[in-house]
């Protein structure tokens, strides 16, 4: 069913990195991309790794969890790591038959793609395992307020933002209670040939949408009466703090960072 | 045949089985629904009313258990099941908000064109279903959308009543209504029934409006059925009654305090006439 979807999949837990700031969270996040696209070889590649399986095991969230976010993603990188491995041209052919040539600079393409990818997709549930959703947009918020010299938005976007993320699970359970009424209307989605599947929705969606103007409108008529203005001067009950750990795990990240280009001059570019 | 439209075996559904959010939403029900009658359902929110009755026509499948309509299996061959949602119709909470069509004809037409009806036969139910609703023929070609929230309530109920359903479920088919559409509702519900002669299930929280209607009344509590019966049969358990949460009609909770206070009087008295013959009897009785 549609409810099955996780979204926002925080994870409950109390852990190192669920006390983290969120921006901090963030700050880390991009800090990893960063360290996951550096590597060159497979030194600077292992200490990556050590980084990434520490911070799986400081987060507390069960192991399970990570491999269920990258399941759906497996298929994707075996495809691509199998394309690159024999399309990557280069000299010390490993392996040739028929036309068909395996080299080792395909091979190390093929590793590095595979695990960069796996990488990232563990690095972005970390962040979304152990940040609870309204507290990524407050620091997402946080980070782009500087853009507030040019007049962006800033805090509107976040707000819209919040509200989004507010609704999903609202209009899921609305998606569900109007199937429902429609099924017992005898409403058939099940079969048929795509464009009478696509037909099928029109009474799902028509109903979605009106509501989802009824409530658009009947929730700004309460932000109104509880004078949101939209105004900058809006503080916040859950005041965001960066403390000691969290700038000691920023420093953390970027001594590795100089640490993997360090390896990577050392030991030479495998990719 | 027998004279059972609607039967459950043992039927239990638990919501997200084997994780940490595991919930028991009804257990155990065991329940036989007689041709004709007009059962009103009662119960607290989240006593498993709504879920029950989306076991009758098959939206959802019981972790255990069967459903019986007219004896027969309804999960029994799969591809039948829509011909198990237009023989039990079901009217969710706020059906308004399940309108979907550019005219009100259209939208009635919904239900019985699914069917696979002649256009013929889809015209004559559409216009049947939008007189038992007690609108005119002038709606048909209106927008469901420019009607008022009790004409949209009605259009809505009109939509499930022109797939003529042998069973008719109305969950809480007066929600959010002034008195005098609760009224309309009500009224245009008994006269469906009385012409149609199919049985009718009305979930609602008012035991008001149960005890006027209903020829049979089903109490869910804590998941399970508490009581199924006639009117008189459950009312007279209104101490119990109260023990779940429950209203009881006013005049009852009358004649329990009356009884409380040392009277030698019946507990099962919920219409204003049987009230007046239970105190002309204790007045003639002398023991005031």
């Amino acid at each position: 069913m549609i409810s099955d979807i996780t979204i926002g999949q925080y994870y409950k837990a109390e852990s190192f990195i669920h006390k983290l700031d969120a921006r901090a969270k963030i700050i880390l996040t991009v800090l990893f991309i960063a360290l996951i696209f550096l590597c060159k070889n497979f030194i600077s590649l292992a200490l990556t790794l050590v980084m990434v399986i520490l911070s799986v095991l400081l987060s507390s969230v069960p192991v399970k969890m990570y491999i269920k976010s990258l399941k759906p993603i497996i298929p994707i990188v075996l495809f691509t790591a199998v394309l690159n491995m024999f399309y990557t041209g280069g000299e010390n052919v490993v392996f040739s038959f028929k036309g068909i040539t395996l080299t080792s600079e395909g091979i190390f393409t093929a590793i590095f793609l595979a695990a960069r990818i796996v990488l990232l997709i563990i690095a972005s549930s970390i962040l979304t395992y152990t940040t609870v959703p309204t507290m990524l947009t407050d620091a997402i918020e946080k980070l782009l307020s500087p853009l507030k010299l040019f007049k962006v938005p800033v805090q509107s976007w976040a707000m819209m933002m919040t509200l989004a993320l507010r609704f999903i699970p609202t209009l899921i359970e609305e998606i569900e209670k109007i199937t429902n009424a429609q099924k017992s209307r005898g409403a058939d989605f099940e079969s048929g040939r795509l464009l009478q599947r696509i037909k099928a929705v029109i009474p799902i969606i028509i109903p979605l949408f009106v509501s989802s103007f009824r409530r658009a409108s009947d929730l700004a008529y309460a932000m109104s009466c509880r004078c949101y203005t939209g105004a900058d001067t809006r503080t916040r009950m859950k005041q965001m703090k960066m403390r000691i750990r969290d700038f000691v795990c920023i420093i953390i990240f970027i001594t590795s960072i100089a640490g993997v280009i360090l390896l990577n001059n050392l030991f030479g570019a495998v990719i | 045949m027998s004279n059972f439209v609607l039967e459950t075996i043992n039927l239990s559904h638990i919501y997200s089985k084997g994780t940490t959010s595991q919930v028991d939403a009804i257990r155990d029900i065991c329940l036989k629904i007689e041709k004709g009658e007009l059962v009103g359902v009662i119960g607290h929110t989240g006593s498993g009313k709504s879920t029950l009755i989306q076991h009758f026509n098959g939206l959802l499948k019981g972790t255990s258990g069967t459903v019986l309509l007219d004896g027969s299996d309804i999960w029994a061959d799969k591809s039948k099941l829509r011909n198990v949602r237009f023989r039990v119709g079901i009217c969710f909470q706020y059906p308004e908000y399940q309108l979907f069509e550019e005219t009100v004809y259209k939208d009635v037409a919904f239900g019985p064109k699914n069917m696979k009806l002649s256009d013929s036969e889809v015209d004559l139910r559409v216009r049947e279903a939008i007189s038992f609703v007690g609108l005119d023929e002038s709606y048909l070609e209106k927008s469901p959308f420019d009607l008022s929230g009790g004409e949209k309530r009605r259009v809505a109920i009109a939509g499930v009543m022109a797939m003529k359903p042998d069973v008719l479920i109305l969950d809480e088919p007066c929600a959010g209504l002034d008195p005098k559409g609760r009224e309309t509702v009500l009224n245009l519900i008994k006269d469906y029934r009385e012409t149609t002669e199919s049985t009718v299930i009305i979930v609602s929280h008012s035991m008001e409006d149960i005890s006027k209607l209903a020829t049979k009344v089903l109490v869910m509590n804590n998941s399970r059925l508490a009581y199924y019966g006639t009117v008189d049969e459950v009312f007279s358990h209104a101490e119990e009654l109260k023990e779940m949460g429950l209203n009881i009609p006013q005049i009852t909770g009358l004649f329990l305090r009356l009884k409380e206070k040392g009277f030698d009087v019946r507990t099962d008295i919920y219409t204003l006439e049987k009230a007046k013959d239970e105190i002309l009897k204790l007045l003639k009785g002398g023991c005031l």
